[in-house]
């Protein structure tokens, strides 16, 4: 392995200002679980890391009727998170099928987004409770709403200096509906990479679905927002035949690849049932069956 | 870059000069001698390599060693059992034939003390999660989870 450079910062401030110094040669690193594996595997030889380990900004998790995440939260406390668990399970549900106990309790919420993969599990979730991600800099912070986060496999919108704060997620709890999600994945073997993965959210006016949002892992440069199956769905009744409908959509509308994982053809037809069996779960899980 | 760091290895308290591109796992095999934590993928996949930090259980082939500073290092050569005996995990994997290589076994110990020290009687399901960072290519992991159940019993003796 080549050597790098290792620097501790404990403010943000600090970590600017290393960053502005050593542009281009340095990398930011949360919990390493993907970055410092790719400087072994010699996909990437930054000459020195900046860990965010040691910045208390970016650590706590927050509950004040809806959710805010340190960037820095582990995986780990996520899955064991009450508020997480009892108003978020598809969130919940994403965290605990992450990788390995090993490497929850190392990753990071930000650091799965930060590597921008197509295939990171925390991202469909997040992105059907619209979650807004709050990005410092040295100018100052902006918010960007996870659906214009990621530009690409391994590319967001933030510059290298740029440092994921904090990702909020609105209270999702519709005082109207009645409001269920639910997140599945599919691979190999438990602890793998996703084939595809698959969030689905419903607000339900009894039997009128009045919102829906659905979302897609693995099967596109980027998680996917699939916009054209949810305008099926919302305002009206879900039946079988719209279910079916809705799965042939989402069929043509996600962009896999073929590689060493599955093919287009099979992610293609794993996510239009996974969206499917996304949102019957989610109305289950509205009228109290799960 | 070079670096002292200080933490606490096996309930000692230590100290090493380390450079900044070492992991965990080297420092305690070539700096402390304990070989006792394999390096098995070294990519963070097989689990060969876990210890604890902070009484969690991670890979320590992709730990950077400089992020142990001040915390606390569990690796199988610290746990001990009552007068000296092997600690009553390592009992139940020797009774309950959950050793064969043993080249995955320091690993498996320390994640099945991680999930025990959580939750003193995991069911079957919370045992498999529990163990599902470590691989195995002998047992078939059946003698595995035997052993951590036992290991469970004998805890609670």
């Amino acid at each position: 392995m080549k050597k790098f450079d290792y620097y501790q910062p404990e403010t943000l401030k600090e970590a600017f200002s290393l960053m502005e110094k050593f542009k281009g040669r340095a990398k930011y690193v949360a919990g390493g679980t993907d970055l410092i594996v790719r400087i072994k595997q010699k996909v990437i030889q930054p000459g020195a890391l900046i860990s965010l380990r040691g910045i208390d900004a970016l650590k706590s998790i927050r509950h004040n009727g809806g959710l805010s995440m340190g960037s820095m939260t582990l995986i780990r406390n996520m899955e064991r998170d009450a508020v997480i668990t009892r108003d978020y399970p598809a969130l919940k549900q994403a965290v605990s099928v992450l990788a390995n106990p090993q490497i929850r309790n190392v990753a990071t919420v930000g650091g799965n987004f930060c590597n921008s993969a197509p295939c990171a599990d925390c991202a469909p979730p997040l992105l059907v409770m619209e979650a807004i991600l709050m990005i410092d800099g040295p100018g100052g912070t902006r918010e960007v709403p996870v659906d214009d986060f990621f530009k690409g496999p391994g590319e967001n919108c933030m510059d290298s200096v740029e440092i994921l704060k904090a990702i909020k997620v609105p209270d999702i709890r519709n005082p109207k509906f009645k409001t269920g999600m639910a997140f599945l994945k599919t691979g190999r073997v438990a602890q793998d990479l996703a084939i595809a993965s698959a969030a689905a959210l419903v607000s339900m006016d009894g039997k009128i679905c009045r919102e829906c949002r659905l979302a897609a892992g693995s099967v596109g440069p980027i998680p996917l927002r699939l916009r054209r199956a949810e305008k099926l769905v919302k305002g009206e009744e879900i039946t079988p035949e719209l279910l079916e409908q809705v799965g042939k959509t989402v069929e043509q509308e996600v962009s896999p690849i073929t590689d060493i994982r599955s093919t287009e053809e099979y992610r293609r037809l794993v996510t239009g049932v996974m969206i499917r069996r996304g949102i019957g779960q989610a109305i289950g899980m509205v009228n109290g069956e799960l | 870059m070079k670096k002292t760091i200080n933490f606490i290895l096996n309930g000692h308290e230590v100290s090493a000069e380390v450079e900044s591109h070492k992991m965990l796992l080297q420092v305690l095999r070539d700096t402390f001698g304990l070989t006792g934590t394999k390096e098995g993928c070294g990519m963070g996949e097989c689990g060969a390599c876990t210890v604890l930090v902070d009484g969690m259980n991670i890979d320590s082939c992709i730990f950077p060693a400089f992020e142990v500073h001040g915390k606390s290092v569990t690796s199988i050569e610290g746990l001990l059992g009552e007068g000296n005996r092997l600690h009553s995990i390592q009992e139940s994997f020797v009774e309950k034939g959950g050793v064969q290589c043993g080249f995955c076994t320091p690993g498996m110990i320390m994640s099945a003390k991680a999930l025990l020290d959580e939750t003193p009687n995991p069911e079957d399901g919370e045992i498999r999660k529990g163990i599902s960072g470590n691989l195995c290519r002998c047992t078939g992991y059946v003698q595995i989870i035997e052993s951590v159940k036992d290991a469970a019993v004998r805890r609670t003796e």
